[in-house]
């Protein structure tokens, strides 16, 4: 700033330059930090790579004669899907009751929303991990444990965003239902419900993808379905059986999103019909 | 309400929806092994087994410190460097600035990323790392890399053309074109997408302990299957705390961005 400066200020770097650079530098050195705490070491990903390329050589070619090997594959499939599906349906079901109670224009019982709302909002908190290993214990090793759990994550999950659709719906219609002397179900039934239907439709589309995927992964955990197999598969060795599960895994998912979306689709379709 | 709303012909469309619907019920209800005699038995058992997990182990407290801290580490270094994957992954996958050949690779290569739940890949990485938070940290990474490479890629794809090309008129190369007029504009939706991916991180360190990467979700297995369920409860406090603290911070700093602050 002063003509003591050896160097002419305009040289020097600016403050945003010197800033970003001391940005840059202390949030490198905090995840190398990080990483020295965890005793991690980034180039194990480099030195240890022939482990990934060993991997890969192991599981490569994929067995995919296991489909028509083992019997088991195809309904474990069916199975993984069955729990997604299960689940988000019912969690649906019972989530919008629990929404209508929880919603402060359908239920006028400020005790009873509190209840309902904080049950909710425990399950959401609730790990999954906890919630399937209690389910696990209690119902027994199987697709049931792991179909459970997901409804009451979806309960949880559905319930909050359903109740705050419904809460937030046009008050005109019902209104205008209630004048017309219609009792608290029809008014759901006739200006409640077709309010919250797309919403609803969308966020069911929207969960099912979201349970598929944790499917597989709960299956993992002795849930049952294509996760237990993959498991089974990786905790023998058997890395070509392993990489078949896998890729059954992927083309599962993505065939699964394709058929959601031609139902959503069609459910869209049919709605604009009703209007 | 006319006499026709009752009528077959009103409700016959929905008929074969109807069926279809059951027999999917029952087919899926069949293959997931839904038995609610069982169902009965159980919630008896499960209330039996939730009650031991009371009272809670307080005096483990201070011993899950060190796994918690864990957890947030593998987090807090898999989410910046899967954003700056992240973001040479969605250069690489957006329309104005990669050629086609290159979009094609890294989108499907994306694409099969979300395919996999993190949980399969972490076991695949355990099969070539071990077991460890560095596991731990490539998964996520390579979780993170998948949804928001995709997101960058698509908000590139969208930005405003006409700042692009003031500056290629001024004759910038490819580089000072991505400098100066690509990143400003996404910059601010990748950062508040990279604070959510930490919060979803957060959630999948938790969860990943429980197959080998460490921390609190091992902590949590271990002492179930040790049958200490009084140190599950504590467990399961901090990395409710864990989460929530988490969801807090990546809200705050989120809105602090969308706000339009903290950019420098």
């Amino acid at each position: 700033m002063n003509a003591t400066l050896a160097v002419p200020y305009a040289q020097l770097p600016s403050v945003r330059f010197r800033r970003r650079v001391t940005v840059t530098l202390l949030s490198s050195a905090a995840i190398a930090g990080a990483l020295v705490y965890m005793n991690a070491d980034p180039f194990a990903l480099v030195r240890d790579f022939h482990f990934v390329t060993n991997l890969v050589g192991q599981m490569l070619p994929p067995n995919l004669g296991l489909f028509w090997h083992k019997k088991s594959l195809l309904p474990s499939l069916i199975d993984t899907i069955s729990m997604a599906f299960l689940a988000t349906l019912a969690g649906a079901i019972i989530a919008f009751v629990l929404a209508l109670l929880a919603a402060r224009n359908t239920t006028p019982y400020r005790g009873a929303r509190l209840v309902i709302r904080s049950l909710l909002a425990m399950e959401r908190c609730t790990p999954e991990y906890l919630v399937l290993m209690v389910l696990l214990i209690s119902v027994g090793i199987g697709p049931f444990a792991a179909m459970l759990t997901l409804l009451l994550r979806s309960i949880g999950m559905f319930g909050k965003l359903f109740a705050d659709a419904i809460e937030h719906v046009d008050t005109g219609p019902l209104e205008a239902t209630a004048v017309t002397g219609a009792s608290r179900l029809q008014i759901i039934r006739y200006a409640v419900l077709p309010q919250v239907a797309p919403s609803i439709v969308a966020n069911v589309f929207y969960a099912f993808d979201v349970n598929l995927r944790m499917a597989v992964a709960l299956g993992v955990f002795g849930g049952g379905g294509i996760g237990f197999e993959l498991n089974l598969a990786r905790s023998v060795l058997r890395y070509r059986d392993m990489f078949a599960c896998l890729l059954l895994v992927i083309v599962m998912i993505n065939l699964m999103e394709r058929v959601a979306d031609a139902f959503r689709k069609r459910i869209f379709s049919l709605e604009a019909q009703l209007e | 309400m006319n006499p026709s709303d009752f009528s077959p012909r009103r409700y016959a469309k929905h008929v074969w929806g109807a069926v279809v619907l059951s027999a999917a019920v029952l087919v899926a209800s069949w293959r997931s092994e839904v038995n609610f005699g069982d169902l009965a038995k159980a919630s008896g058992k499960a209330a039996t087994l939730v009650g031991l997990f009371f009272p809670p182990d307080w005096e483990s407290f201070p011993k899950m410190i060190g796994p918690a801290f864990i957890t947030v580490l593998i987090a807090a270094v898999a989410t910046p460097i899967g954003t700056l994957c992240a973001l040479a992954f969605g250069l690489a996958s957006a329309r104005n600035v990669s050629p086609p050949w290159l979009r094609l690779t890294t989108r499907s290569l994306m694409a099969l990323e979300r395919g996999i739940p993190e949980i399969i890949l972490v076991l695949v990485l355990v099969a070539a790392f071990g077991i460890g938070p560095f596991t731990g940290v490539v998964a996520l990474t390579i979780a993170s890399i998948g949804m928001l490479g995709k997101l960058v890629g698509d908000a590139i794809e969208e930005i405003d053309t006409a700042t692009v090309e003031s500056v290629a008129c001024v004759g910038a190369t490819r580089g000072q074109l991505i400098r100066y007029a690509v990143l400003p504009q996404v910059m601010p939706s990748l950062l508040t997408n990279a604070m959510f991916r930490f919060e979803v991180n957060i959630r999948a360190s938790v969860l990943l302990g429980a197959i080998g990467s460490g921390g609190i979700g091992y902590e949590l297995m271990l002492s179930m299957n040790q049958l200490e369920y009084h140190k599950t409860t504590v467990a399961v406090v901090v990395s409710l705390l864990l989460v929530f603290l988490a969801e807090r911070l990546s809200d705050a700093i989120r809105s602090h961005l969308l706000e339009g602050g903290g950019l420098s």
